[in-house]
Parts: C-alpha cells; structure tokens; sequence
C-alpha cells in the first residue's frame, strides 16, 4: 500500500521533472527571473547607499521571494499542465488523490527552489557581499523548509481555484504568490503595515520564517517564538489547503467543469 | 452477472451568471449490461452519450438515480470502481512534450504499477497498439490515428474489466479504424472485457455490439440486441426491384405492403417481412405480364433504426 503511494507521488514528481527539462522557457523561470531581481534590488541598495545590515534585510526577501515563487508554481503546473493540455479527466479517472499530485509537484518544486537559492545566495554573497550561508545548515534548512511550506500551501489554493473557475483563475498562479510575499514582510517589517493589513501579514507563515531569518542577521524578532507559529499555521493550512482542493475537485465533478476542462 | 446496473440517472447543467440555463442531458436512464458484453450506446448529437459515461466512469456525478458498477455502489465507493475502469476518448488529449511510452508509463504509475511490472506493461500495450516505433515521439508530433492508438493503449494500462469507448474511431482512415475495431474485438475474446462504446457509425457498432442502447433527449428509447431493436422498430424489410413492362401499380392491394415507392422501372416495396410477401409479390408481377430484371432484397440495418429513432 505505502508502495502504491510512493509510485502515484512519483508519477506526477517525474511528470513535473520532463515537463520542465523540456521547456526553455522552465529555464528562464529558473535562471533568468530570479537573477534579474536579485540583481535590481542589489544595485537598487547600492543606489540608496543601504547599510550592509539593510542590504542583507532587503536581499533575505528577494532570495525568499524567487525561492518561493519557483515551487509554488512547480505545484500549481500539477493542475495547470492538465489544463493545458485538456487531459484532467485522464487523471482524476484514476484512484488517485490530491495529495499524490501535490505532493509529488511539491517534490520537484523543492529541487528546483534549492536551485533557485543556490543560484542567487552565490549572487548575493558575489555581487553584494551578502553571504546567507554563513549562519549554518541548521538555519538554513529551517528558513528553506519554511518557504517551501508556504510555497506548497500557495500552490494547493491556486490549484483549488484553476480547478472551481478553469483557465480564468490561471493568473492566479502568478500573482497569489506575490500578494502572499508583499504581506508578509518580504522587503520591510511587517510593523511598518496599517493594522488590518499587518494582522493579515501575521496569518501568513512566511512572516515568521522570515523574521526567523533575519534574526540571525542581527534583526530583532518582532514575534515570541516565530517557527513554532510558522510551523503550526504552515501544518494547519496544509491540511486546509489539501481539503479545500479536494472539495474543488468534488465540485468540478459535480458541475461537469472537470469535463469541460478535458475538451 | 452484471457490469453495470444503473437506475434513473439524471444530470442537468447549469451554466450562466447572473441568468443561469439549464440543459437537461439525461433524464432519467437506466441501464444493464452485462459481464463480457460489447454495449453500443448511440444517439444524435446532445442526446447525453457522453454525459451517461462520465457519470459511469466517475468523472461526473448524477443529480438523482445510483447505480453499481462492477459490484461497488457508485456514490459511495468511486476508488474502487475507478481502480476497475478505464476510458478511451476519440479526442483525447495528454501532455504535449511527453513522449509515447511516458504517457502511458505515468498512467500506469497512477495505478500503482512501478518498476518491472510497469516496464512490462507498456511494453504489452506499445505491442498491442503497434506504437513501438513510435515509443519516443513527443505526443504533439502524432497524428491523429497514433493518438487514438495511443489512447486506447492508456485506457488498457490497468487491465479493466470494464472500459469505456467514447467515439474511438473518430476521425480515423478507414483502414486505421478497422484495425481499431479489430483490437477491440480482441480485446472481448481474450480477457472478457466488458466494453461500452458510443459511435456515430453505424457499421461499427452493428460489428461490434451485443447490444444496443439508443439515446435521445437525456432518455433511453430502446435498448437490445441489433436484430431485436430492427424487429421492434417494425421498420419492415425492403424488396427492391428492377421490371420492365407494368410495375407498382401490379402490386396494389396486396397484403403486408408498408411503403412502395417506384421511379424509372426501379420499384421499392417495404414489406412486414420479406420471406413471406416475396412469393406473393413475384406471382403478382408475372401475371400483370411484367418482367423483373434484377431483384435485391434487403433487411433494415441499424443505420435505418437510428434514422426512425432520432426522428
């Protein structure tokens, strides 16, 4: 049984993986997006005269923006591939469930995240003498394992909603993530926003993976023991997430959506 | 033992904001069929072909009615049945960049299969659907009949004992279809599956089918053998004759003449039945002193039936 499991999670992992290997434009999501924006910020905190502490504040966030960015959407294509290609039905007349699909697109977006990092912490340390490495493996991890959480909870809901409105809600594989990161801090703390939208700012997980981070770099937290909070909301929407999913799909099966998107 | 046994299955679609429509695509079927039969389920455009598969195949589900697929309720056990089932489509679609044997290997692995079993496998069915040639080609470089190949080598992937064929010679040159109706003829005799297929050729499904089930309007109008729904229809038989000197007129009044219809000597009876009237008909030409050239008799064929009943 736990065999038959890992096979349906590899299924689509390995689906993900030859998507991506044949595909130029998977390289520029690679390579070419999260360069430029590593770049532009750095030169931006050049421009302003930033102190190296500031820098690396700044930095943290547009390493975790592209980072996230990149998984989140290796989980969404688990969706968006079938839409594309007006297969779903295929799919879902498997024994399959959404956490095979998820998890297994999850996996992949893992791999090319560290990708991701790798490529822009070496940028960042070479070009702007900000070194992300430098607190430890344990840190790192921990920081890493929090944007990938994020990542897999943004890319479920946007699966959720390609699957209840079709190829209408299919920018919102682009642009969820982005609100996600732009409320939780991703460029400042989460103090400088209004009331509501700082309590917003503290139901996203990555706020505290971030605040995490930055303590390590000499930021003072702005929560009382922010991984136990980033962890435990990450576990809750995952759950959530995954539920909201399935719910979705009941839907599509139900309105003949699922139909539609096959033909 | 039965396949499917379905009881008043009902779907409508909504569609439409802030006004919404309403399409009633069936309204109320029930259906049987049974283990090891080949189920032809025909019916004009819009009758609800498609959407009574999807309902049994589990992509969809019904607004009223249940029904048992392979012994599993289908509301309450679709992972069981689905582990069971599979479908071909006539217009399927997978993954572009995705080569021939990855497409089947990833839905092999969606079922469980993995390392030698699965490597077996899409070699059985590359086999089976003659696509072994075609193994490395990406998926958007097919044509259409490697894609249809293809397709049903997908649906074969589990070994289902029920699989469903939604129009799978669409399309197809002739040749290549009737090497396709020839696979799935085989696919009956050597593993007993059991097989239901909607088409808009007739001559496939009188080929292929045990039986019959029409559809039209979301309802079941009649379902049975080929030969029982000819009966039932009462479409007749036709006797068609060529006669020089005299003709039609000859022939009025005698019994079980349903229709005539006569043009340049060509005349057309539809008789009740063929075998009895043919007799009587003949007798009565040679006395009116008319002198048939040729004579063909023919017996309705189900394209005639889906004429009568899609009307």
């Amino acid at each position: 049984m736990m065999r038959h499991e890992l096979i349906r999670i590899w299924a689509f992992a390995l689906r993900n993986l030859l998507m991506a290997s044949r595909n130029i434009f998977f390289v520029f999501e690679l390579t070419f997006w999260p360069t430029v924006g590593v770049l532009s910020i750095g030169l931006m905190t050049r421009f302003l005269r930033l102190s190296p502490a500031d820098t690396s504040f700044v930095l943290i966030g547009t390493v975790a923006l592209s980072t996230v960015q990149v998984c989140q959407l290796d989980v969404a294509y688990a969706v968006l591939y079938d839409v594309w290609s007006k297969s779903m039905k295929h799919q879902f007349l498997a024994p399959i469930a959404v956490r095979h699909l998820t998890l297994g697109s999850w996996l992949v977006g893992i791999a090319r995240g560290l990708v991701v990092f790798a490529l822009l912490a070496g940028l960042a340390w070479w070009a702007f003498d900000f070194n992300p490495f430098r607190i430890g493996g344990g840190a790192l991890a921990v920081f890493l394992l929090g944007c990938f959480l994020t990542a897999w909870i943004v890319g479920v809901l946007v699966c959720a909603l390609v699957m209840l409105f079709g190829t209408r809600a299919e920018a919102s594989a682009w642009a969820t993530v982005n609100l996600v990161l732009v409320l939780s801090g991703i460029y400042y703390p989460v103090s400088l926003l209004p009331g509501p939208v700082a309590a917003v700012a503290s139901a996203i997980p990555l706020t505290y993976f971030l605040d995490a981070f930055r303590s390590h770099f000499g930021f003072a937290s702005g929560f009382a023991s922010p991984l136990a909070r980033g962890f435990g909301l990450s576990a809750a929407y995952i759950l959530a997430a995954h539920w909201g999913l399935r719910a979705a799909l009941d839907r599509t099966r139900r309105s003949g959506l699922l139909l539609k998107m096959s033909e | 033992m039965l396949a499917i046994d379905a009881h008043d299955l009902a779907k409508t679609f909504r569609t439409g904001w802030p006004r919404r429509r309403e399409t009633h695509a069936l309204r109320g079927v029930s259906l049987t069929v049974a283990r090891g039969a080949i189920v032809g389920v025909l019916g004009p455009n819009g009758a609800g072909k498609t959407t009574l598969l999807s309902i049994l195949t589990t992509l969809l589900v019904p607004d009223r009615g249940r029904a048992t697929i392979l012994g599993h309720d289908l509301a309450r056990e679709p992972g069981a049945i689905r582990r069971r089932l599979n479908m071909a489509s006539g217009n399927a679609s997978f993954l572009w960049s995705l080569r021939v044997e990855e497409i089947i290997a990833f839905y092999g692995r969606l079922y469980g299969l993995g390392g030698r079993a699965l490597a077996a496998r899409v070699e059985e069915l590359l086999g089976f659907a003659e696509l072994g040639p075609h193994r490395r080609v990406p998926y958007n470089e097919l044509s259409t009949g490697l894609k249809q190949r293809l397709a049903l080598a997908k649906s074969l992937v589990n070994q289902p004992e029920l699989l469903f064929l939604d129009e799978p010679t669409l399309g197809l040159d002739p040749d290549v279809a009737i090497r396709l109706r020839a696979q799935i003829a085989a696919l009956r005799r050597r593993r007993g599956t059991t097989i239901v297929l909607t088409t808009h050729y007739m001559r496939e499904a009188e080929e292929l089918c045990d039986e019959i089930a029409f559809i039209k309007s979301g309802r079941l109008l009649a379902h049975g053998s080929p030969e029982e729904l000819k009966r039932a229809i009462r479409l007749g038989d036709v006797i068609a004759l060529r006669v020089e000197a005299g003709g039609a007129a000859a022939l009025a009044g005698l019994p079980g003449i349903l229709r005539t219809t006569a043009e340049d000597g060509r005349v057309e009876l539809t008789v009740d039945s063929a075998q009895k009237r043919l007799g009587e008909v003949l007798q009565r030409l040679h006395e009116s002193g008319a002198v048939v050239r040729d004579l063909e008799v023919r017996e309705p064929q189900l394209e005639d039936v889906f004429i009568e009943l899609a009307k």
